[in-house]
């Protein structure tokens, strides 16, 4: 395994080095509270859940090994939080709502399609956004982790068995499963083409 | 013919062993079905990896939660989170005291099955709970212990 910086950080954070848990957060912060919006709609939820996961990882850093991989650790005490969160049930009553269209949703300008996109675009894109989000309330919640672990967090199938404590042969079949769900729930805006399979 | 559609998001994904790549696309080659749905299953690969990042925290992000971090940090140090901690220890004992005695009870009402089916729902949410390694801290005690409260949350 290449060494890991990550683990390095947290290591010295265990030794009472502040400034490494700030560098922590400082990385990976914006892309907590991406992962956390995958599981709940309301940014500001997502930004709360975010910072609930870094005070769970400030409080448990004594428990962490460096035989593991920082990330790793940390999706996982992220992913049992959002679930934990999911678990409650409230958010499967909320109606649906475009955060982009009602000024509350401060997207980075870097994350956006681009000045490029046209109108249609823009709208197959939202709409496109909308089918993915009810798509991950429907999916069962170990296949919903999988799938945004995959999808959106890039992790490797061996990196994501470690986060939910399960094997690659199962992180397979969740992905999977998750992915042929995807397909159909995604199919109005994702015509089937002829591309080829990934690196 | 045996397809080979399970294993048709691992090759999209790049995560299939070199030998079981060959084998899957040696298949491919001959099955309009599987090779259709791989196609089907790589657009809405590409499709989520072409979606934009989530929004950007709000300005502030970070001061919040120092000042939280601070404010957790403030109240660790005070004498009565030293009082506050112990009694919710106490409260995971009782927990777990109740969890025991629940399944001793399930142990011996066994001809009893409706007073079974109410121990098993419990031990069942404690068995998901521990499952999840979601117990790290005082405060995901309280959330074991109120676990059936939040079950009858649910719609």
């Amino acid at each position: 395994m290449a060494p890991d910086p990550d683990a390095a950080l947290m290591v010295a954070f265990q030794s009472g080095d502040e400034t490494a848990f700030r560098a922590l957060f400082e990385k990976y912060g914006r892309a907590m509270m991406a992962f956390c919006q995958r599981f709940v709609r309301e940014p500001a939820r997502a930004e709360e859940l975010a910072q609930d996961v870094f005070l769970k990882l400030y409080r448990s850093a004594d428990r962490y090994s460096p035989s593991a991989r920082f990330s790793t650790f940390l999706y996982r005490i992220a992913t049992n939080h959002c679930l934990n969160e999911v678990r409650r049930g409230e958010y499967r009553l909320r109606p649906d709502r475009d955060p982009a269209s009602d000024g509350s949703d401060p997207r980075d300008p870097d994350s956006l399609s681009g000045s490029a996109a046209t109108p249609e675009e823009e709208v197959h894109g939202r709409a496109l956004e909308r089918s993915v989000r009810d798509l991950l309330d429907r999916l069962p919640e170990k296949q919903r982790a999988a799938f945004v672990l995959a999808r959106f967090e890039g992790l490797a199938y061996e990196e994501i068995a470690g986060v939910l404590g399960t094997t690659v042969p199962a992180v397979k079949s969740l992905v999977h499963r998750a992915t042929v769900s995807a397909a159909e729930a995604l199919a109005p805006w994702v015509p089937p083409t002829g591309a080829e399979e990934g690196a | 013919m045996t397809h080979v559609r399970e294993e048709l998001t691992a090759l999209v994904d790049g995560a299939l062993e070199p030998g079981r790549r060959a084998t899957v696309e040696e298949h491919l080659s001959s099955c309009a079905s599987c090779r259709a749905e791989r196609d089907r299953l790589a657009a809405v690969v590409a499709a989520c990896n072409a979606l934009p990042a989530g929004p950007a925290p709000s300005p502030g992000f970070e001061q919040r939660f120092y000042a939280r971090l601070a404010r957790e940090k403030e109240a660790l140090r005070s004498p009565l989170s030293w009082l506050r901690r112990g009694w919710r220890w106490a409260v995971l004992a009782a927990g777990l005291s109740a969890a025991a005695a629940a399944a001793v009870a399930v142990l011996h009402v066994r001809a009893d099955r409706m007073e079974m089916a109410e121990h098993l729902d419990l031990l069942e949410n404690y068995v998901v709970v521990a499952s999840l390694d979601s117990v790290e801290s005082a405060e995901d005690v309280e959330v074991v212990i109120h676990l059936d409260e939040l079950r009858g949350a649910k719609p």
